[in-house]
């Protein structure tokens, strides 16, 4: 399955941002001196969750565009409810491991809507990036 | 009495936990219309396939973070909060 170069930009995008805050959010946990190997690790383990939970739902996109209306509409709702249990596996296991702090795992989920929410502005200033 | 008031604090935990994966269902039922109407759009001018991929994308990702409250809400309430509110209950005591 070759991925849509439209999934592929805009995963880098929120990849690239999901980094960005998560370098600021080790920051915040080094100046507030609750900094320690767990933060990096759930950070590390919450940023990959929530851009592999982006990606996947790019590739979902990218394939239920090909389908007929009510078989995407099946599809998305598969998916959503998969990746659903794929955060909530991700969430439970920055609760339970101790190598992981539960809030460094949670707080980056959040970070792809941030990045979202970011894409007019940069779209503005850089031309229309959405067209092919 | 204190283990039934210990009992009574995690079982409201759990049952709000439960319930506010409730608003898991909304983002799958959500997305699914939008990608049913991208795909009406698509046919209608399969030129604009690029725009209305990127514009859905954004659409989903928007419209799943209202579960991703949900479910960071849930995980509070099973993880965290039980341990606070049995604390607050033995410091009272």
């Amino acid at each position: 399955m070759t991925v849509d170069k439209t999934v592929r930009r805009e995963t880098l995008f929120v990849a690239a941002w999901v980094g960005i805050f998560s370098l600021l959010m080790q920051a915040v946990f080094l100046v507030i001196g609750r900094w320690d190997y767990t933060v990096l690790l759930g950070n590390l383990l919450g940023a990959a969750a929530a851009v592999g939970n982006f990606f996947l739902m790019g590739l979902t996109v990218q394939s239920a565009v090909r389908k007929e209306e009510k078989d995407a509409k099946q599809a998305v709702k598969a998916s959503q409810g998969l990746r659903t249990l794929m955060l909530v596996v991700v969430a439970i296991l920055g609760a339970v491991l101790p190598c992981f702090s539960l809030w460094a795992v949670l707080i980056p989920l959040f970070f792809p809507r941030i990045a979202v929410m970011l894409r007019p502005r940069f779209t503005r200033i850089g031309g229309d990036v959405t067209d092919e | 009495m204190l283990e039934l008031a210990i009992g009574i604090i995690l079982g409201c935990c759990a049952l709000g936990a439960g319930m506010a994966m409730i608003a898991g269902i909304g983002p799958g039922i959500g997305e699914g219309n939008a990608v049913a109407k991208a795909c009406e759009a698509i046919g209608r001018q399969p030129e604009c396939k690029g725009s209305v991929t990127t514009t859905m994308l954004m659409g989903c990702a928007i419209a799943e973070t209202t579960g991703l409250y949900a479910l960071v809400i849930a995980i509070l309430l099973i993880f965290v909060a039980p341990n606070m509110l049995v604390n607050i209950l033995m410091n009272a005591i």
